[in-house]
């Protein structure tokens, strides 16, 4: 009798037990990992500027959908200690130190991603062509040293256009630009644009604007002695009839035409064909990264700007009169809308 | 006979179902800025030696105007883009007498410019202006001449 009690005993601890643990039971799944905060770097190196700026972000997790929930702005940034240093190299020996300092002086566009805080590091150091630059980044919050080594480019000139406002611009159908520079030492990648600076006047208010017209990217020649760009009249027209408004009342007068001419290192080469839109078989490529415990690309670049230069007369009135820009109220070389100037 | 009827009255309308008479735009193929009967005008555009380097007297304009008037008022046909390497210039135009002009620019400092008779000195120009009759397809070669 007694042993037939703890039998039904048992049997009822057993099964209160096997309740237990099914209803314990968790059918989800988690498939996050804890956030490994890794670090994200930016740094170009340029030669055209006395300044050179750090950006130091890290990865972000969070549960919901991310793209519809945009990450804190605290969980973008490293807390604690962050030391910032660049060295020049030169013949193996480091020829300067430099030391970057947190600055919030240039602000974020705003969009998705959080843009109040906009944390760089700055320091002043003029980029001395073909040295070798090396990024120590000291992380106190994940007591890591990232690192990253680049080479400066070569002195970038331009050929054409040259900065001489007399000789003047013309890009209308039929008549092209040809842009030309001489190749740089370790770059990777050129890339010629153009800024079309114009006076819009709308309700008695007028405005300086401008428009952007980036040409696709020139790669290195073989031992070219000159590299070169063709600008399309054409297409500067379509640029013009598909990026500005028409409508009554516009009236549009043209200024003229900045040229900027940028080469890159390898690295930044390298950078953008990892991130350029996928072709064939291979749809999903790594994204490169020359940054050491990180991600992220720390390159050089060399710029020359050509300003202030004036299109010319045909290329005004081709604007004011063209079929696909005649829409646009521009007013043509002599500054009025009459007919009769038409060509 | 019936037989043969429907044969090709089926024929008939399957013939007149397939025909699409919405005309088909063909591609623009047509460079409008090219006239549809001309001649080519080639300009070779030297630039007169001095006593001045070579990199401190540049090309800087090469209009094309269709009369004299035009050409003094600004109203040119063409206008090259001029470069310090490129020599020759072409221009696709009707048949018929055209203005030139070309213009040498001095970039040279101090009073270079001024006793290599560039009015003005520095960024002074010289101009040369002349006329050339343009024949159908056949390229009339011209070399403007500037004054010392």
């Amino acid at each position: 009798m007694y042993i037939k009690k703890k039998k039904t005993w048992l049997r009822l601890i057993l099964a209160v037990m096997a309740a237990g643990f099914v209803a314990s039971c968790e059918t989800g799944i988690d498939i996050n990992t804890d956030n490994q905060d890794v670090p994200i770097v930016y740094c170009v190196l340029n030669s055209a500027d006395s300044f050179q700026y750090v950006r130091i972000q890290k990865t972000y997790l969070i549960d919901q959908a991310a793209l519809d929930f945009p990450p804190e702005q605290d969980s973008m940034l490293f807390k604690g200690e962050i030391v910032v240093t660049m060295e020049r190299w030169s013949g193996g020996k480091v020829m300067e130190t430099v030391r970057f300092a947190p600055t919030n002086e240039i602000p974020k566009d705003s969009g998705f991603f959080p843009y109040e805080k906009n944390i760089l590091y700055k320091a002043k150091a003029k980029i001395v062509p073909n040295q070798i630059y090396r990024l120590y980044i000291y992380l106190g919050s994940k007591e890591k040293i990232l690192y990253a080594e680049a080479s400066s480019l070569g002195n970038l000139t331009v050929i054409d256009p040259m900065p001489l406002t007399q000789r003047k611009i013309s890009l209308y159908p039929g008549t092209n630009y040809t842009c030309r520079w001489q190749p740089v030492e370790n770059a990777g990648v050129y890339q010629v644009s153009i800024r079309f600076s114009y006076k819009e006047t709308i309700g008695g208010v007028t405005k300086i604007k401008y428009l952007d017209w980036p040409q696709t990217f020139a790669s290195p020649g073989s031992d070219a002695e000159y590299l070169s760009n063709d600008i399309s009249g054409s297409r500067f027209m379509h640029i013009l009839e598909d990026n500005l408004k028409s409508g009554d009342g516009i009236v549009r007068e043209v200024i003229g035409l900045n040229f900027q001419i940028v080469s890159g290192s390898m690295e930044m080469k390298y950078y953008i064909e990892s991130t350029a839109p996928s072709e064939g078989a291979l749809m999903e490529k790594p994204v490169y990264s020359n940054i050491t415990n990180g991600i992220g690309l720390f390159c050089s670049v060399a710029r020359i700007d050509v300003n202030d230069l004036l299109l010319s007369p045909v290329a005004i009135d081709s604007i004011a009169y063209g079929q696909f820009t005649k829409t646009l109220g521009f007013l043509d070389h002599t500054n009025d809308r009459d007919s009769t100037n038409k060509l | 006979m019936i037989k043969k009827l429907a044969i090709w009255i089926l024929a008939g309308l399957l013939f007149l179902v397939s025909c699409d008479k919405t005309p088909v735009d063909p591609p623009d193929t047509t460079d409008n800025t090219k006239p549809k009967i001309s001649g080519t005008l080639e300009i070779e555009f030297r630039v007169p030696g001095s006593f001045l380097p070579p990199s401190r007297v540049l090309r800087a304009d090469l209009s094309i105007a269709k009369d004299a008037e035009s050409l003094y008022k600004g109203r040119f046909l063409q206008m090259a883009n001029v470069y310090n390497s490129k020599l020759m210039y072409q221009f696709d135009l009707a048949p018929g007498v055209y203005y030139y002009q070309a213009g040498i620019i001095c970039v040279a400092e101090g009073d270079s410019c001024s006793a290599a008779s560039f009015p003005g000195g520095r960024f002074g120009m010289k101009w040369a202006i002349g006329t050339a009759e343009v024949k159908q397809d056949k390229t009339t070669h011209v070399v403007p001449q500037f004054t010392r």
